[in-house]
C-alpha cells in the first residue's frame, strides 16, 4: 500500500537548490551540453571542458575551460587519450575553480576520443576530491567506429569508474533504435545527444524538483550501483488521458531499459513520478503497480514524487537503475536479512491484489493531499540506524508499505564488498536528523568563475561593418553579388586607395 | 574516356573556365593532349553566384577540351577555391595493441582520422589532410612508418577545409552537366604540383596564385604543407580600383590594367600618361600613368602584406628557401615579382607549368597553372591507389567532414 505520512513538509522553497554542476569534455561532451540547454536546463550550471578552442568557442554553455592551453595549443587531441590525459592535468586548476562549490557533478564524455577519454577520469578525480557527489554519463563508440575506438573507449570507462561516485554509461550501438536505420552519422550523434541530454535533466529535475517525498542523492546511488554497473534509464511523460501508463510505457521503451526487461535482474530501481497539481494518487499507484510487474520480486523501489507547477498537464516517469555486468550477481549492498518488526521500506505491493483501492481516488496532490492522504499507523521509527533508507529520505517521510513485510527489512548492513562505483556520500550529505530534508544544504547558489571568456570575433566584424558602411552604395560595384571580403575589419572591396585615403584624380 | 590514363581538371575561375585534358605515360610523364577554355560568368571571388549560368560556362569550356583533344569527357577532377577554404596543422596518435608491435596500413588511416579529430566550424568539411611527417615512438620524421615496430605512431598532418555547402555547389555544378567528379582539390595545392619541383618544395617555397577574384597560396617547408589558404581579392579587385579611381568603365579597366598596368612605382617620366581610345579606336580620356601604377601598386601591396602578415602567424615563412612562386593571371602584372620581393624581403619570381610534353603554348601561362596542376595531382593520387574508387573518394570526403572524423 502507499501510504503516505502526514508530517511531509512543504515543498522546498526556491532558493533551496542543490548546487549541481554539469561538466561536458571534449566534443561529444561539449555536443550533449549544448543539447541540455537546448532542452533548457536551468536547474545546473553548465560548464564545457575541451582541448579544441574551436569547439569551446562554439559551445553555449556559460562557463569555459581550455585543456591544455601547452600540451594542445587549442587543437584537439588528435584521438590521443594520453594528451586528453596531460591537458586535464595542466589545467587542473582551472577545473578545480570550475568545480567549486557543488554538491553533485555531473560529467558527461563520448568516450573513444582523446579528450573525453583521457581528460574525463582526472576531472572525475577532480570532482570527487572537491567532496562532491560525481556521476559520470559515458557513451560508447558506435561499432563502425573501430575496434581501436571502442579499447579506448572501454579503457577509459575503467578509468573513469575508479574515479566516479557512479558511471551511466550509454552503449551508442544500444540507442540505434531511436535512429531511423538510414540515418547519417549526424543523426546518430544528435540522437544520442537527446538521451544523454534527457537523462542529466531528469536526474537534475528529480533532485531539484520540490518533491512530496523527495529523492536524495544516496538513493540516487543504490539505484546507480552495481558492480562495472550498466545503467538502466528511462524517461516518459505523457499528457493522455492515460498519462500514467503512458508515461511508464514510453519510460520503459528507452532502449537502456530493454523495453524494462532488464529491470527483472536490478537490485534497486528509483522512481520518480511527476506531474502538475492535477497528479492524482491513484494515478500514481496504477503506476507502481504496472511498474511492479517489470521488476523482480527482490527489487527494492526508491520511490519519489514530486509536484511541479511547470508540468502542466504532464506527467513523467523517470527510472533509474543498474545492473550488474555480464549477468554477475547483483549485489544487495543495502537491504538483506529479514528481521524483526515489520519496518517501512520503499518496497511497493508485490502482489497487485496487495493494493488496496486509492483511498481516495483522483486526490489532488496539492498541499492539501498530506491531510487527506495519511498513514494510518505512522510507523514506529526507534533507534533508527542512520544510513538506512528512510534516513535517507528527506522529511517528507513517506512510507511504502510493503505486501509481505517479513521478507524486506530495511535493516541496515554493512555494505557488502565494495563495487567500483560505490561511493561513501560525501559526508555533509548524512544528516543525523531524518526530520531535516537530508540532501538539501541550501547553500546560495554561486555563480561560476568565468574560466575562458570565449568570445567569438564577431564583435569585430560587426565593426569592420559600420565602419565601411560610408563607402557600401558607392563601391559595390563588381562585387555586389559577392559576399564581401573583410580582413582585420576592412572591407576588401572598397578600393584600397580609398580606404587608405590616397588621392588619384 | 577510353583510357583509365586519361585526366581532366577543371577549375572554375573567377574569370575564365579552363579545362585540360591529359594522358599519364607509363614512365610518369603527363602528356596535355587538349586546354579547352571559356570566359567565367556566374563566379565571384571563386565561387559559383549563379548556378545556370556558371553552368553552362563550364559546358561550353568542356566541350572546347573535347573537341581540341578529341577526348570525350565524362569525370573530372575539379580546382576549388574560395575565402572561406582555411587549413591547420594537427598531430594525430594511435597507440598499438598489446598483441601487435608492427604498424600497418590501418595505423596509417587512424592516424589520419584521429588527426581530423579537432572540431572545424559545423558548416565545413574537410578537404585534404596531407601527410607531413610521421613519428615513431618519438623518432621524428619518418617518411614510410608501416612496418616499423612500436609502441606509438603520432603523425602531423596539415588539414584544409571549406564550407560544406559551397564545396558542394561547385560539385553540384559539374554534375549536373553531367560529368563525374573524380575528386575536388584546393586550387593552390593544384598549381604547386606544377610549379614548384619536388626539390624546391624540399627547400621551402611559397606559391601565391593570384587570379581574377581569390589570391590562393600554399607554403612548402622541408617538403611538407604547413600553411594554405585564400584570400578573397584578386584581379578583379585590381580592375575594380581602377575603375573607381579613374572613373572608366569596368572593360576599359580590365584592358588598361593589361595593357599599361605596372606593379612598380617610379619607372615613368613626370607628367607621362596613356591615351585611353574607345572602340572605334578614336582617342579619349588621357590618363597619367603613375596614378594608374598607383592604384595597381597600392592593391597589390596591401594584398601581399595581409598575405605576410597571415603567413607570419606562424614561423615557417622563415624557412622558404626558395623563395617566392607567383603564378595565376595576376602575375602576368609588370613589376608584381619585384613588389613580392619587396614586401616580403624574400626573392620571388612568376612561374608557370613546368614542362610536360604537349601543348606547350598552353601550359606555359600562368593562367593554367591550377587546371594542368589537377592533372598532375590526379596522377599522384592515381598511382596511390590504382583502382579508381570515384564514389568512394567524394562519399568518404563529405563524409569525413562530419564529426565523427
Ligand atoms: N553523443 C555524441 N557522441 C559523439 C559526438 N561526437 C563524437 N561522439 C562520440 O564520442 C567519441 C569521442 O569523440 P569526441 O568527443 O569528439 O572526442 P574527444 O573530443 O577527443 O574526446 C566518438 O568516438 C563518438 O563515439 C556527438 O556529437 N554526440
Ligand atoms: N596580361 C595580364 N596582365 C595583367 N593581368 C592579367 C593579365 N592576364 C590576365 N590577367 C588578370 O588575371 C586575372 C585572371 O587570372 P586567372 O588565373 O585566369 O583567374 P581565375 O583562375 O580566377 O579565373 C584577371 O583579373 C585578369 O585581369
Ligand atoms: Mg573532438
Ligand atoms: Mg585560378
Amino acid at each position: 500500500m502507499i501510504q503516505l505520512s502526514r508530517n511531509y513538509t512543504l515543498p522546498e522553497r526556491e532558493d533551496e537548490i542543490i548546487p549541481i554542476r554539469v561538466i561536458g569534455v571534449g566534443g561529444a561532451g561539449a555536443n550533449a551540453l549544448d543539447r541540455m540547454v537546448l532542452d533548457g536546463l536551468d536547474k545546473a550550471d553548465l560548464v564545457v571542458a575541451n582541448t579544441d578552442v574551436q569547439s569551446l568557442a562554439s559551445s553555449v554553455a556559460a562557463a569555459k575551460v581550455q585543456l591544455g592551453r601547452t600540451v594542445t595549443r587549442g587543437l584537439g587531441t588528435g584521438g590521443d587519450p594520453e594528451l586528453g590525459y596531460d591537458a586535464a592535468n595542466e589545467s587542473a586548476d582551472e577545473i578545480r575553480q570550475a568545480l567549486a562549490d557543488a554538491r553533485l557533478i555531473f560529467i558527461c564524455a563520448g568516450l573513444g576520443g582523446g579528450t573525453g577519454s583521457g581528460a574525463a577520469p582526472v576531472i572525475a578525480e577532480l570532482a570527487r576530491e572537491s567532496g562532491a557527489l560525481v556521476i559520470s554519463f559515458a557513451t560508447m563508440p558506435f561499432g563502425f567506429e573501430g575496434k581501436r575506438r571502442m579499447a579506448q573507449a572501454n579503457e577509459a570507462l575503467v578509468r573513469l569508474q575508479e574515479s566516479s561516485s557512479a558511471v551511466i554509461c550509454f552503449d551508442n550501438d544500444k540507442m540505434g533504435d531511436i535512429v531511423a536505420p538510414k540515418a547519417g552519422i549526424h543523426q546518430a550523434f544528435a540522437a544520442a545527444d537527446v538521451t544523454v541530454s534527457q537523462s542529466v535533466r531528469s536526474i537534475v529535475n528529480l533532485i531539484q524538483r520540490p518533491g512530496l517525498i523527495r529523492i536524495g542523492f544516496d538513493d540516487l546511488l543504490s539505484a546507480l550501483r552495481s558492480p562495472n554497473a550498466r545503467c538502466l534509464f528511462g524517461f516518459g511523460e505523457s499528457d493522455s488521458d492515460n498519462r500514467a501508463y503512458d508515461a511508464l510505457t514510453q519510460a520503459l521503451k528507452n532502449p537502456l531499459m530493454d523495453r524494462g526487461r532488464l529491470l527483472a535482474d536490478a537490485a534497486n530501481v528509483l522512481v520518480q513520478v511527476a506531474g502538475g497539481p492535477g497528479m492524482t494518487l491513484s494515478e500514481v499507484e496504477s503506476l507502481m503497480q504496472e511498474l511492479n510487474r517489470h521488476v523482480g520480486d527482490e527489487t527494492q523501489i526508491l520511490f519519489g514524487t514530486a509536484v511541479d507547477g511547470r508540468m502542466g498537464n504532464r506527467m513523467a516517469v523517470t527510472l533509474i537503475s543498474s545492473l550488474a555486468a555480464d549477468g554477475a550477481v547483483v549485489e544487495r549492498p543495502v537491504f538483506t536479512a529479514p528481521a524483526a518488526a515489520p519496518k517501512p521500506t520503499y518496497i511497493p505491493p508485490v502482489e497487485p491484489k496487495a493494493v488496496p483501492p486509492a483511498p481516495v481516488p483522483a486526490v489532488s496532490l496539492d498541499e492539501d493531499i498530506g491531510e487527506m492522504m495519511f498513514t494510518p499507523e505512522p510507523p514506529a521509527q526507534p533507534e533508527r540506524p542512520l544510513k538506512t533508507i528512510e534516513a535517507k529520505m528527506s522529511a517528507p517521510e513517506p512510507e511504502l508499505e510493503i505486501a509481505e513485510p517479513e521478507e524486506f527489512e530495511p535493516e541496515f548492513v554493512e555494505p557488502s564488498p565494495a563495487p567500483v562505483l560505490q561511493a561513501a556520500p560525501p559526508p555533509a550529505l548524512i544528516e543525523p536528523e531524518p526530520e531535516q530534508p537530508r540532501v538539501i544544504l541550501p547553500a546560495k547558489k554561486k555563480a561560476l568563475p568565468a574560466v575562458v571568456e570565449a568570445k567569438p570575433a564577431v564583435e569585430k566584424i560587426v565593426q569592420a561593418k559600420q565602419e565601411v558602411l560610408q563607402f557600401e552604395s558607392v563601391t559595390r560595384g563588381r562585387f555586389e553579388k559577392s559576399e564581401p571580403t573583410i580582413v582585420e575589419g576592412q572591407d576588401l572591396d572598397v578600393p584600397t586607395f580609398l580606404r587608405k585615403n590616397v588621392r588619384v584624380k | 574516356m577510353a583510357s583509365s590514363d586519361l585526366m581532366v581538371g577543371l577549375e572554375i575561375g573567377t574569370s575564365k573556365i579552363c579545362v585540360v585534358v591529359g594522358e599519364g605515360r607509363p614512365d610518369g610523364t603527363i602528356k596535355i593532349l587538349g586546354v579547352g577554355q571559356a570566359p567565367s560568368r556566374g563566379v565571384r571571388k571563386g565561387e559559383i553566384v549563379d548556378f545556370e549560368t556558371a553552368m553552362k560556362c563550364v559546358h561550353e569550356a568542356v566541350v572546347d577540351a573535347e573537341t581540341k583533344s578529341d577526348v570525350m569527357i565524362r569525370s573530372v577532377y575539379v580546382a576549388i577555391s574560395g575565402s572561406h577554404i582555411q587549413s591547420f596543422n594537427n598531430r594525430g596518435a594511435v597507440t598499438l595493441p598489446e598483441d601487435r608491435d608492427e604498424i600497418d596500413e590501418q595505423d596509417i588511416e587512424d592516424v589520419k582520422i584521429n588527426a581530423r579529430e579537432v572540431s572545424i566550424p559545423a558548416q565545413n568539411a574537410f578537404l585534404h589532410s596531407i601527410i607531413q611527417h610521421y613519428h615513431v615512438d618519438g623518432q621524428d620524421g619518418v617518411l614510410n612508418p608501416v612496418g616499423m615496430l612500436a609502441e606509438k605512431l603520432e603523425a602531423d598532418f596539415h588539414i584544409i577545409h571549406g564550407v560544406r555547402t559551397r564545396i558542394q555547389n561547385t560539385i553540384r555544378c559539374v554534375k549536373e552537366l553531367p560529368l563525374e567528379v573524380e575528386d575536388v582539390v584546393f586550387s593552390a595545392l593544384a598549381s604547386a604540383q606544377v610549379v614548384l619541383t619536388p626539390n624546391q618544395k624540399g627547400l621551402g617555397a611559397l606559391v601565391i596564385d593570384i587570379g581574377g577574384g581569390t589570391t590562393d597560396y600554399i607554403l612548402y617547408v622541408d617538403g611538407a604543407v604547413k600553411q594554405s589558404g585564400c584570400l578573397g581579392v584578386g584581379g578583379d579587385h585590381i580592375t575594380n580600383d581602377i575603375s573607381m579611381g579613374l572613373r572608366i568603365p569596368m572593360t576599359r579597366a580590365e584592358k588598361l590594367k593589361i595593357d599599361e598596368g605596372s606593379a612598380v612605382l617610379g619607372n615613368c617620366l613626370p607628367g607621362e600618361t596613356v591615351q585611353l581610345r574607345d572602340d572605334s579606336g578614336f582617342a579619349g580620356k588621357e590618363i597619367e600613368r603613375e596614378t594608374l601604377n598607383t592604384i595597381i601598386n597600392l592593391r597589390l601591396r596591401e594584398t601581399f602584406e595581409l598575405l605576410k602578415k597571415k603567413l607570419e602567424e606562424e614561423p615557417f615563412i622563415n624557412y622558404v628557401g626558395e623563395g617566392i612562386f607567383i603564378t595565376g593571371g595576376c602575375s602576368h602584372l609588370k613589376g608584381i615579382a619585384h613588389l613580392a620581393e619587396e614586401v616580403f624581403e624574400l626573392p620571388a619570381r612568376v612561374a608557370h607549368a613546368q614542362t610536360m610534353s604537349g601543348l606547350t603554348s598552353a601550359f606555359e601561362n600562368p593562367q593554367f597553372s591550377a587546371a594542368i596542376g589537377l592533372i598532375k595531382y590526379a596522377q599522384a593520387v592515381q598511382t596511390d591507389r590504382p583502382r579508381p574508387r570515384r564514389f568512394g573518394r567524394i562519399f568518404g570526403k563529405l563524409f569525413n567532414g562530419m564529426r565523427l572524423s
